[in-house]
């Protein structure tokens, strides 16, 4: 087992520094941020002056290993925008991140899970016809438009939900549904396949024989076989939703790393884009790492390497 | 056994019914009254509320600081209510005594003298002296700060109220640097304040002489003002400014019509034409200085069809600029045949080419281009496609057939400073200035954004930048216009009408007031309805 977590973590290591080195090169193709930073006629040599002030006068070799030694310190630079530590700034918008990302989470585990489970319990049925169309429907629709017709609906013509902003209750529901639904449906059709699956078993079918009920059979045997690979799945998209939600964030004005990162792009804000996305990567390997672990610790085969 | 009083048993006595009656009287006078007694409040010089602007830009520090102001009008959203400047653009005068309450030129052009306003404090308590104003001069490092430092020899205190600028040589354009929005070097910070809390802080924490005092900020997210009760002009009548970045315009409208938001910026096409629908909601167009214009990047280039006059005069006359004005900003922008605000000093008032598709492709022909050509790309900011998709759709009539090329805005930008743009690209400008500035930068040849190469244009220009005689000097500068609009260097297009909106709580929005700027001002002078 040590050592199986040994090799996970370092495919996990190496994962992290392709992914600085993509980042940081990324970045810097799309140009050069004092041009966006300094008046808009200012001469050459005011923005050498500016790139000496930020460190972009030095080679990409150089300045990618200062800011890997940085990083390694905990540091993780000045935003060039706000002119605070990044990681101050990345600190301030998680909450909200985070609080998005459950409740989102939750609409799609809850809606979702059972909503797979009756498809598949009632297959080749009317709800499981309806549960496809859902599940499509809610795959197809972009996140930016059901965002603005939630607005429009409950927000401007209904009155019954604020337009923009965190701190409520009220303020979430929307923002949570926009982003929460592409997930509701992949879990839907995650949970309708994985019970599908467990219904065919033979224990399944050995249950019946003796004569339990049915809604024994589904509730106590069947449904905590087929909600293992769903959880397994909702718990990988979590880290997903953390660092994915741009789109719903900058519609709702959410003040989230998604928004946080649209910022620092438009504002060819270095530091901030490669720390978020750094940080979000970290977290999408924990996460995988940790279910990697988990699924050793239950399956032995996988730790064996068999 | 003695009968109990009947008064300990009546739930309604005289007294209670009389404390009753007058208490419901006095809840009901509040309660109708309140509003009146707030307007009173307010008249009698408190102020009252709070008002709310949803803007299009993430809210940076940088802004926050006078010293950084670059180039463009966006920081001057925050100036105006922060802090304030020796001399500033007022409601009734571009130039208004502000910090400063008169000026003198010296009659050789080489001293500036100005006497300071007493008995003004910054929010912190500092009174405001020379000394603050030599320090935010020098300090200063925004835009056109080079040009200042370069020409200004020294800054002396002559007594804690007056202080004096002495320049190398005679330079007309001083106060056009110094006095307007064109840079942010007569904003004044304290001194002994800034000192000691430093210049990267002083962004996180401001302290001015402005209408309003900072009270709190959220990285890019939310900015919180209170009213300075002290402001030397007048006590402001709204308690209360919040300004909330919200980049996404349908969300902007959505907080306008939630009463979320009070005033927005920047509603452009269907969503300004929703506002005008919405009687609840007020749309009110700003006509700023905001040229936008489409230039030839080839036409030095013998082999390119721009080279020739009758090319671009064609590509001028093929623009339906009014039609492109209906549909972008509603008709609310001002068609113009040059690239400089009328507003602005020395501007030649130049009537735009007339949109005349028949005399385009009789011109085309005439330079031997009976079929049109092939005019390869029109680069743009993004943000700005559909103008640019408007002058393609009209070249493609007349048989010149180019492609939009969006770019993001630091790219184009880049890419226009290096000259690396090819064909046909689209500039705008919105920076302060008068007309010399900006036929600096766009038309002298060595002009950041100039394609321009013209030798007696540079002369005339040499010439005007010494010239002290206005009148020469308004001269010299109509030629370099007249000569611009002949040759037909450019494609002017428009004066920018910002559309923006106010909610139905507003009764003073601060839009328009103060003319060629863009946002709400002066703050102090915004109110709510009753």
């Amino acid at each position: 087992m040590h050592r199986y977590i040994l090799t996970r973590l370092f495919y996990a290591f190496i994962s992290l520094v392709l992914l600085s080195i993509t980042i940081f090169v990324l970045i810097r193709v799309t140009g050069d941020p004092v041009v966006l930073m300094a008046d808009p006629g200012a001469k050459e040599e005011d923005l050498q002056a500016l790139r000496v002030e930020l460190g972009l006068d030095k080679t990409y070799v150089e300045q990618y290993i200062v800011w890997i030694s940085k990083l390694a310190r905990g540091d993780f630079g000045k935003s060039f925008m706000y002119r605070i530590p990044v990681f101050e700034l990345y600190l301030q918008r998680l909450p909200a991140s985070v609080q998005l990302a459950v409740a989102a989470m939750a609409i799609s585990v809850i809606l979702g899970i059972p909503l797979g489970i009756f498809a598949a319990v009632r297959v080749n049925t009317w709800l499981d016809s309806f549960s496809n169309i859902f599940a499509n429907l809610g795959l197809a629709t972009p996140s930016f438009w059901l965002g603005i017709m939630l607005m429009l609906i409950f927000a401007v013509n209904l009155q019954w939900l604020p337009v923009q902003g965190s701190g409520t209750f009220k303020h979430i529901i929307m923002p949570a549904v926009a982003l929460g639904l592409v997930f509701t449906s992949a879990n839907m059709r995650l949970a309708r396949s994985a019970m599908l699956e467990v219904l065919g078993s033979e224990y399944i079918k050995l249950a019946r024989i003796k004569g339990l009920t049915e809604n024994l059979v589904i509730f106590k045997h069947a449904f905590k076989n087929a909600v293992i690979p769903v959880l397994t799945f909702a718990c990988i998209n979590f880290a997903l939703i953390l660092q994915g939600s741009v789109v719903v964030e900058s519609i709702f004005a959410w003040p989230g790393i998604g928004r946080l990162l649209v910022e620092g792009i438009s504002s060819r804000d270095f530091p901030v884009v490669q720390a978020t996305v750094i940080l979000g990567g970290v977290m999408i390997i924990i996460v995988n790492l940790l279910v990697d672990i988990l699924y050793a610790y239950i399956d032995p085969r996988i730790r064996y390497g068999q | 056994m003695p009968r109990k009083s009947q008064h300990t048993h009546t739930a309604l006595t005289r007294r209670r019914l009389l404390q009753g009656t007058l208490g419901g009287i006095a809840g009901l006078a509040t309660w109708q009254g309140w509003p009146h007694l707030q307007v009173a409040m307010a008249q009698k010089g408190e102020p009252a509320g709070q008002m709310t602007w949803a803007v299009h830009v993430s809210i940076a520090p940088t802004w926050f600081d006078p010293a950084e102001t670059s180039g463009i009008i966006t920081p001057f959203l925050f100036l105006y209510a922060m802090h304030d400047a020796l001399v500033k653009p007022m409601p009734d005068n571009k130039m208004a005594p502000c910090l400063a309450t008169k000026w003198s030129e010296s009659a050789d052009g080489l001293t500036y003298d100005f006497e300071l306003r007493q008995g003004v404090k910054f929010h912190n308590g500092d009174p405001f002296t020379a000394e603050d104003v030599k320090f935010s001069f020098e300090r200063y490092k925004g835009a056109g700060s080079g040009e200042l430092k370069k020409k200004v020899k020294a800054v002396d205190i002559v007594n804690p109220y007056h202080i004096r600028y002495t320049l190398h040589t005679p330079w007309p354009d001083f106060l056009t640097f110094y006095a307007t929005p064109a840079t942010g070097a007569g904003w004044i910070v304290p001194k002994n304040y800034t000192e000691k809390i430093g210049n990267e802080e002083f962004k996180n924490k401001p302290v001015g002489l402005g209408p309003y005092r900072f009270v709190s900020y959220q990285s890019g997210l939310e900015l919180i003002l209170e009213a300075n009760m002290d402001y030397w002009r007048k006590v402001p009548n709204v308690k209360r400014l919040v300004f909330k970045s919200v980049p996404e315009a349908t969300t902007r409208l959505a907080m306008l019509k939630q009463q979320e938001a009070d005033v927005t910026y920047a509603m452009y096409s269907m969503l300004g034409e929703e506002i005008r629908r919405d009687k609840s909601l007020k749309l009110e167009p700003v006509l700023i200085p905001g040229n936008e214009w489409g230039s030839f990047v080839d036409m030095y280039d013998p082999k390119s069809p721009w080279h020739d006059k009758r090319v671009r005069l064609a590509a001028n006359h093929a623009i339906d600029r009014q039609a492109i004005n209906e549909a972008e900003t509603l008709g609310f922008s001002r068609l113009s045949g040059g690239i400089i605000p009328r507003a602005y000093d020395f501007t030649l008032p130049l009537e735009p080419y007339a949109y005349d598709p028949k005399k385009a492709k009789a011109l085309l022909k005439e330079a031997g281009h009976p079929n049109g050509f092939d005019a390869g790309e029109y680069s743009c900011d993004a943000v700005y496609a559909g103008v640019v998709e408007g002058f393609v759709n009209d070249f493609g009539a007349i048989g010149i057939r180019a492609k939009v090329q969006p770019m993001e805005r630091a790219a184009i930008q880049a890419a226009q400073k290096d000259k690396k743009v090819k064909n046909l690209t689209r500039i705008g400008s919105g920076a302060p200035g008068n007309a010399a500035t900006r036929i600096e930068a766009f038309i002298y040849s060595k002009g950041t954004f100039s394609f321009i190469k013209d030798p007696e244009i540079d002369q005339w220009f040499e010439q005007q930048s010494v010239e002290r005689d206005r009148k020469k000097r308004e001269e010299l500068l109509y030629k370099i216009q007249q000569k611009v609009y002949d040759e037909a260097y450019f494609i002017p297009l428009w004066e920018l009408g910002f559309l923006c909106a106010s909610g139905p709580r507003v009764a003073v929005s601060g839009l328009g007031m103060i003319p060629l700027h863009v946002y709400s001002a002066p703050y102090e002078d915004v109110q709510l309805k009753s």
